[in-house]
């Protein structure tokens, strides 16, 4: 899944805010869903940005692809909460995408494109839900209010696994085939990257990195992880008559 | 009366199609037809002692199987699951039930998941029938192992799973404790002591028989339940492995005015599935056990007979095309008892399948399966104690299913 990442840059006034609008535009196999949403940094003054590019290797450099890559300021800031929406499909017996990274206070939908049903939970300590998932039957999107990995199955298929990463950074995303993700628009400052991946075996205090981010410039961060990958725990896709 | 059956048919039709329309019932279903060359001798089904379904006497064009595998949604945790049954080989009903049962499973809130299941189901060992209505996916025909589990057991009673849901909360995968209490099993045992294991496709549906003349399988004669214990350990759905510990309890002693005896059948199972890429599957089991008829006052006269069974099967999958090789070994050994010459039987047999996706609906399986027997009894019917067999069988399968495809369109639509 590629995420191509444009960015427009508006002056709020003499109130010295400035609003940076990210749309992040998401193919979404047949369909084309599009959803943006709307961050005010407090504090940040005029519309000059830089550019991070964050890359995930593994020991021997390779590019770690679909890694959640989250970057806050290191100094805590008040953010508005996410009006924005997001799809966790299921698609031959997986949830699609595998991992999903959304701000908190994001509606995740919950589509069902599979021709038999699915019951889909999570008991994670950032989200406690049941929905089942009958096929003609709608259901209204789940709204994530906690920071968290939500980890999603299915009570009908115990072998379907999903993530719901939710984080309260203004600036996220998901690696690229090549283990890149480039984030724009970001005012100068110090800022905190953490990185998250289900095969990321490494400690989670070595995934955080500090990175000093200058305006006008693009400032790159290559973090490499020190064990070695898991194996990817998605399930095999599955024939039709298997199931039901 | 013919009129209030076609009412009650008509009523249930349109029950159906309310129920499909919120998906509510979910039906899959089958019907394969097949041609089949045979070298080998009479099949057990037709009262010979050969370990094919099919033989020279029963060649050429015949039904394999139709099924039909429902599941009805009681609420958003009790399902109703029916799997009925034609095989068209003379059976007492020519369409019969094979699985009846209830399952719960409430949604988990912690990383502890329980589940019951009550009714009449194929115990959770077979690492082969993995499809909708306890069809084997990688070939048309289980292995000897597998074969006898379907024909001569089915849990009539109730089973209850505790899975540690690891893979939703870790990396470990799930590990699951089985146990189930059960009865109408005490004949279990009367087929691998008569005949030893087989090869076949056929298992018994729930109130007909195999073989001629018929042994009949769910009675109960003893009122003593039998048990069964097992542990599964899923890894990511790439490593599956299983073990089981069976026991019908069975007194050997007990039988009915009709005649039937209990046997007591014991087992130890163990199994793996290896799934390293998208395109391999490995399974082994292996299978170990005995089973006993007679008081056990009669001492050495008690019927006593040890058996096992274990197979090695890899599969390659690829875009339509699947193509598996197996290896099956087999054996009983008679320990004591005075009837005939002891059945000991060793053998082993090799089974190639391809198996060919025309589409969602149509499906080419060609199934190649030899096997190379050591049966002391057939010397009563002046054959050679050892004897191949062949059969060669092209099945052409139809499958489909309501309260899915079709409905999967618009639910699609409309979800997007
Ligand atoms: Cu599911």
């Amino acid at each position: 899944m590629s995420h191509t990442v444009s960015s427009g840059c508006r002056r709020l006034g003499a109130s010295g805010r400035s609003a940076a609008r990210f749309a992040i535009a998401t193919q979404h196999f047949a369909n084309k869903i599009a959803f943006s949403w709307l961050v005010a940094l407090i504090g940040a003054t005029g519309c000059s940005a830089g550019e991070l590019a964050v890359t995930v290797v593994d020991r021997l450099g390779q590019g770690v692809s679909e890694a959640v890559v989250t970057v806050a300021p290191a100094v805590p800031r008040a953010y508005r909460q996410s009006a924005a929406t997001a799809i966790m499909d299921q698609r031959d017996l997986a949830f699609t995408p595998r991992v999903l990274v959304v701000a908190v206070g994001t509606s995740v939908e919950f589509p069902n494109n599979d021709t038999v049903s699915h019951q889909v939970y999570s008991f994670s300590e950032a989200k406690h839900f049941q929905l089942p998932l009958y096929k003609g039957v709608r259901h209204p999107p789940i709204t994530f209010e906690h920071e968290g990995l939500v980890v999603l199955g299915c009570n009908i298929h115990d072998e379907m696994v999903g993530y719901i990463y939710v984080t309260d950074a203004p600036f996220f995303g998901k690696t690229d085939s090549g283990g890149m993700l480039n984030l724009q628009e970001l005012p100068g400052g110090d800022y905190r990257i953490s990185v998250w991946s289900p095969i990321i075996a490494d400690p989670s205090q070595t995934l955080i990195h500090n990175v000093h981010v200058d305006q006008h410039e693009t400032t790159t961060s290559r973090i490499q992880l020190i064990r070695e990958l898991r194996a990817r725990p998605e399930p095999r896709p599955r024939r039709t008559d298997w199931a039901y | 009366m013919e009129a209030r059956r076609y009412a009650a048919c008509l009523m249930a039709i349109l029950w159906a199609g309310f129920a499909t329309a919120d998906d509510q019932l979910n039906v899959v279903g089958a019907f394969d037809v097949r041609w089949v060359h045979s070298a080998g001798e009479l099949s057990y089904l037709d009262g010979g002692l050969g370990t094919l379904r099919f033989d020279p006497d029963h060649e050429g064009l015949r039904l394999g199987r139709a099924f039909m595998a429902s599941r009805l949604r009681l609420s958003d945790i009790v399902t109703l699951h029916t799997v009925v049954d034609a095989y068209g080989d003379h059976d007492r009903n020519p369409v019969d039930l094979s699985e009846f049962w209830v399952d719960v499973r409430p949604f988990p809130t912690n990383a502890i998941r329980w589940r019951a299941r009550v009714g009449a189901f194929h115990m959770p060992v077979s690492l082969e029938n993995r499809g909708a209505g306890w069809s084997d996916v990688y070939s048309i025909t289980p292995s000897a192992l597998n074969t006898w589990l379907g024909e001569e057991f089915r849990t009539i009673g109730a089973e209850l799973e505790v899975r540690w849901l690891g893979a939703s909360s870790g990396y470990l995968g799930d590990v699951a404790l089985i146990a189930a209490a059960y009865a109408w099993n005490d004949p279990a045992g009367a087929l691998i002591a008569d005949r030893g294991f087989a090869i076949t496709d056929r298992p018994s549906t729930l109130f007909g028989g195999l073989g001629r003349p018929p042994i009949t399988f769910y009675h109960e004669m003893d009122r003593k339940p039998g048990y069964y214990a097992g542990l599964t350990w899923r890894r990511h759905d790439r490593l599956e492995i299983r073990a089981l510990r069976y026991d019908n309890r069975a007194d050997p002693g007990a039988s009915t005015a009709a005649g039937g005896g209990a046997w007591r059948t014991r087992f130890s199972s163990f199994g793996a599935r290896l799934e390293p890429t998208t395109r391999w599957t490995f399974i082994a089991q292996y299978i170990d056990g005995d089973t006993a008829i007679g008081a056990e006052s009669l001492g050495y006269d008690q019927f006593l007979m040890r058996y096992h069974a274990a197979f090695g099967l890899a599969s390659l999958e690829w875009g339509r095309e699947r193509l598996t090789a197996r290896f099956d070994s087999f054996g009983t050994h008679q320990l004591r008892g005075f009837f005939g010459p002891p059945s000991n039987e060793t053998a082993h047999a090799w089974t190639a399948a391809w198996t060919h996706d025309f589409d969602d609906h149509w499906q080419l399986v060609t199934e190649w399966i030899r096997v190379l027997s050591r049966f002391p009894p057939r010397s009563l019917f002046a054959q050679p104690s050892s004897l191949p067999e062949t059969q060669t069988q092209i099945s052409a399968r139809y499958r489909f299913q309501f309260g899915g495809r079709a409905w999967g369109l618009i639910g699609g639509l409309q979800n997007n």
